[in-house]
């Protein structure tokens, strides 16, 4: 128990640190801003009470805000995604339900698992996020557009850190 | 009571969701750059200090093109020299009074794709850097300083699509207003400027002078589209003098008139 704690708050300041010192400079296209940051969301146990989803999402968001200056709009999205995650889990639970001791992870439940529930996650987030950027509806197709190629990109560095980072 | 209780504890859930997103709204809409904030202040401290240590490498990287640039500058700075000491004469009334002064800053950290860019320097308030001073770069206009702490300050620049600046055309004195579209930060769009007005591709845009915050006269950009639009307006893209992706060093004017322009100005709304 306390080691997946001491774990989750490792993997917070390290994918926080990722997102504001590394992807945050790595301009690619307006089109195209990877927000890696999300998958210590995706990653949370199974068994984290849904009001502490909440808040972590809360200060994670915040604390990207605070690098960006653009404070309360990744909260909001981060907060988005948290809320719905529950609802997403149980639509892709499995048909014996999700077995204790295990994670959220290609490792436990196959790529095709994991592939679909970071993908829908990231999607939430991003139509949050985007949205909230441009505060209005008159763009919308470029706005989705944005919203579409990011989680593309963001799912794919996901998915990758799957492989190299948390093999097991 | 215990039916209330009980409902309280289903729905505790969705309460925390609605209370935290509501503090998300209330921090988006508070923040913006008429509101002084302490926690941001410091943090800008915090943030500003990582930023200048990490930024040290990305300088390493671009030395070759810095010397460059600051070659270019100088012997810019030669020629006007050169100039002056010609024209002596001419330079009487501003001799009398400093118009403005120049602080050089290096650009710390910046952001580029999203579509509420800022910019972190390296001087503050101890340097005498303040809100609301003009901020450019050798090529062009870059923006506006919306906060300073003692050691940075954060900058609003073009590519913001908070930023609006009354700019003009150099060769026949329309003035319309720059804001920037959100697209490619290479460009911006000038509205406002009536159809009756000759309008050319490569055409200069340079400030107007109008909101005292930037002198009259600066460098903004060259006119690369127009389109009319419905009513009596163009629609005109500019290319921007500023190559944001490329941007390290910055200057930051501060406008010794610009408070007198202020003062007066607010007398005349009363």
């Amino acid at each position: 128990m306390i080691r997946i704690v001491g774990r989750n708050i490792i993997r917070f300041l390290v994918l926080l640190l990722i997102q504001v010192l590394v992807l945050d400079n790595i301009l690619i296209n307006a089109y195209l801003n990877p927000y890696f940051y999300v998958l210590f969301i995706v990653l949370m146990p199974f068994e984290t009470p849904r009001w502490l989803l909440l808040v972590t999402a809360f200060m994670l968001g915040i604390s990207v805000d605070l690098f960006t200056n653009t404070l309360g709009m990744h909260a909001f999205a981060t907060v988005f995604m948290a809320f719905l995650r529950p609802w997403i889990l149980s639509i892709f639970a499995p048909r014996d339900g999700y077995e204790p001791d295990t994670f959220p992870r290609v490792f436990y439940y196959g790529f095709n698992w994991f592939l679909r529930y970071s993908l829908v996650m990231v999607f939430l987030h991003h139509i949050a996020l985007f949205y909230i950027e441009v505060f209005h509806f008159q763009d919308f197709l470029s706005t989705f557009l944005r919203v579409i190629l990011s989680t593309l990109l963001t799912t794919s560095t996901i998915i990758l850190s799957q492989y190299f980072i948390y093999r097991k | 009571m215990k039916t209330l209780l009980k409902l309280l504890n289903k729905y505790s859930y969705v309460l925390v969701f609605l209370v935290l997103e509501t503090i998300a709204i209330v921090l988006l809409s508070n923040h913006n750059y008429y509101q002084h904030s302490r926690i941001l202040n410091t943090n800008r401290e915090i943030t500003g200090y990582i930023y200048d240590r990490i930024d040290g490498t990305r300088e390493y990287l671009s030395l070759k093109m810095t010397n460059e640039i600051l070659v270019s500058e100088n012997s810019n700075l030669r020629n006007k020299l050169a100039d002056i000491s010609l024209n002596k004469t001419e330079l009487s009334i501003a001799e009398v009074q400093r118009l403005s002064y120049y602080t050089p800053a290096r650009i710390v950290h910046s952001t580029v794709h999203k579509q509420l860019n800022y910019l972190t320097i390296n001087k503050g308030r101890k340097q005498g850097v303040m809100r609301d001073m003009a901020v450019i770069s050798e090529e062009g206009i870059v923006g506006i300083v919306l906060e300073s702490s003692p050691n940075f300050a954060t900058i609003l620049p073009i590519i913001n699509r908070d930023f609006r600046l009354s700019t003009k055309i150099k060769k026949n004195n329309f003035t319309g207003i720059l804001h920037w579209d959100g697209n490619s930060p290479q460009q911006a769009v000038l509205n406002e400027i009536p159809y009756h007005a000759d309008v050319q591709i490569g055409d200069t845009v340079i400030t107007s002078g109008f909101s005292a915050i930037f002198p009259e006269g600066l460098h903004v950009g060259t006119i690369s589209d127009y389109s009319l639009k419905e009513g009596n307006f163009y629609s005109i893209h500019i290319q921007l003098g500023t190559n944001f992706n490329n941007l390290f060093y910055v200057n930051v004017i501060k406008n010794y008139l610009q408070e007198e322009q202020r003062i007066l100005e607010e007398k005349i709304k009363q």
